[in-house]
């Protein structure tokens, strides 16, 4: 009984989607719609198959991107919101610096970044860090702020050092909003570091759509921008299954 | 009864003259005493009062988790100047860790104590056993009932074997069978051990059949009015109307409660 809910749950939506793809199929060949406007799946689809090598080598540099910065923007961002949380004095002298970095639109510093650090990779993950930790770091805040203070009682009674208590009390008890800012910023890290790579790259899976759209390749675009949202999908995918492994009390 | 019998390994607890003040300006709230406390190696004591009176923030002062508005206390003739991590305390409304199966909040006390991790497992089985928990190690908090809860928050502050033991109203979200028996759990696992207790509850019944002595506390601000010492054998039977001395001890914390206005008839 649960089995086949589970497989209905999952194969239900495969199925619309599917239905999807044959509609927009159908709709290319009757209304003979050119493929440099819009190719149809099955162009597209054998396109990702034919440059497999090219899409899987410059997805795999769009993905270590997409790690790095997610991690170079979680970790300060779970840091500075434990400080600003736990602190009034951090609270006080980071959070008019937070508003205001928070305010400024952040992608427009790409070509600030490439001016102070060239092609490497180095500027493409700060921006993405930059980027990610905000979501990360509202969330942590809040998390942090939520916790019980008679937990502190708790962990007092028990002569627990600073660093027990962060890591035994406080951490897991916001780890579900973490993990909220978490889930945001992943998705928001694909998208950042495609758009970067767009602006300075040789490498990546933005640059390739660059190149085709410069070659009026509108398949190799579309070939590339459905591995960018397989990637998308499976990086969020992982956080969750990382949440679901380490936060047991939101599963209630 | 034999002094002698109540020489325990415990810590003394002495309180002189302690007040709580809670907040400060047009905000501050009296919350407590002044009020004193004698409270001798291994005794089993307990704090009784309505609601409010500042029971919690007794254990909260005694423990040294709130700071002391007015007054000291000493532990062991030790001038308490910072929370006192010989102890174990069963909150108020149990305080377990969501995040953690039942054993693993038991075994808290073991990671944070850097204590050896099997004997202390092995420590957690047993209390598991005695509290009848046997079947609820791996279960998160909001898999229990609220008795077994608070069964949990006991074994959390037990296994460590403390000198001193605060257990505030542990015994509040159980049913009247559980109470009988957690109640006659918990006497022999004192009587084993005689480590020092300060009970807090706000039943007759639980604090005639468990103390060496009731303290019985007014309306907030709470002072101390009574001191009546319990001179029951033990173990106390499950039944303790089976003494008519009990009923002469329970009519005896109604009439204070009465003169102090608590009940309202
Ligand atoms: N942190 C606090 N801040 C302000 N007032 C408090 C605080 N904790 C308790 N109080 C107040 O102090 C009084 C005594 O509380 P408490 O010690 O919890 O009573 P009891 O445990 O006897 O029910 C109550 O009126 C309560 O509202
Ligand atoms: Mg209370």
């Amino acid at each position: 009984m649960k089995l086949r809910a589970t497989v209905r749950k999952a194969w239900e939506p495969a199925l619309w989607f599917l239905g999807l793809l044959l509609i927009w199929e159908a709709a290319v060949r009757i209304f003979a719609i050119p493929g440099f406007i819009l190719p149809a799946p099955s162009v597209f689809m054998l396109r990702i198959v034919q440059s497999a090598p090219q899409l899987a080598y410059h997805g795999m540099i769009t993905t270590k991107l997409i790690i790095y910065g997610f991690v170079a923007g979680a970790v300060p961002g779970v840091a500075l919101g434990y400080l600003i949380a736990r602190y009034s004095i951090c609270k006080q002298l980071l959070y008019p610096i937070v508003v205001f970095i928070q305010g400024l639109p952040k992608i427009t510093l790409a070509p600030l970044m490439l001016v102070w650090f060239g092609f490497a990779d180095f500027p493409k993950i700060l921006l993405t860090g930059l980027i990610t930790f905000f979501p990360v770091m509202v969330d942590s805040v809040a998390g942090f702020q939520s916790i019980d203070p008679r937990k502190y009682y708790l962990s007092k009674s028990t002569g627990a050092s600073w660093l027990q208590t962060f890591l035994k009390i406080e951490l897991p008890s916001a780890a579900p909003q973490i993990f909220s800012g978490l889930r945001i910023s992943i998705v928001v890290a694909v998208t950042v570091v495609i758009v970067v790579e767009w602006l300075n790259s040789k490498t990546g899976l933005g640059y390739l759509v660059l190149r085709s759209m410069d070659g009026k390749d509108t398949s190799m675009i579309f070939a590339t921008l459905v591995v960018g949202s397989l990637i998308g999908v499976f990086l969020s995918g992982l956080v969750q299954a990382i949440e679901r492994a380490l936060v047991p009390q939101g599963r209630h | 009864m034999d002094p002698q019998k109540n020489q325990g390994t415990g810590a003394s607890i002495v309180a002189r003259d302690i007040t709580k003040i809670y907040g400060t300006g047009p905000d501050a709230f009296h919350a407590l005493g002044p009020i004193d406390l004698d409270i001798k190696p291994g005794e089993f004591v307990s704090l009784i009062g309505p609601s409010g009176c500042g029971k919690s923030t007794t254990m909260l002062l005694v423990s040294g988790l709130e700071p002391i508005s007015q007054g000291h206390v000493e532990i062991d003739g030790k001038p308490l100047t910072k929370p006192i991590s010989e102890i174990g305390i069963v909150f108020q409304d149990h305080l377990l860790l969501d995040f953690r199966t039942a054993i693993q909040n038991v075994m808290l006390q073991q990671e944070i104590r850097k204590l050896d991790k099997a004997d202390m497992r092995s420590r957690a089985d047993a209390l598991f056993e005695q509290l009848d928990l046997v079947g609820a190690e791996d279960k998160y908090p909001w898999q229990l009932s609220g008795g077994m809860r608070q069964r949990v928050s006991i074994a959390r502050a037990l296994v460590h074997d403390p000198s001193m033991l605060i257990m505030d109203e542990p015994f509040g979200a159980l049913d009247a069978i559980s109470r009988t028996q957690i109640r006659h759990d918990l006497e022999m696992l004192w009587l084993a051990k005689r480590k020092t207790v300060l009970f807090i509850t706000h039943s007759i019944e639980e604090a005639v059949g468990l103390s060496d002595r009731v303290l019985v506390m007014s309306k907030s601000p709470g002072r101390i009015v009574e001191e009546i010492s319990i001179d029951l054998p033990r173990p106390r039977p499950a039944h303790l109307g089976e003494y008519p001395e009990f009923a002469v001890y329970a009519k005896k914390i109604y009439t204070i409660f009465e003169k102090l206005g608590v009940y309202n008839f």
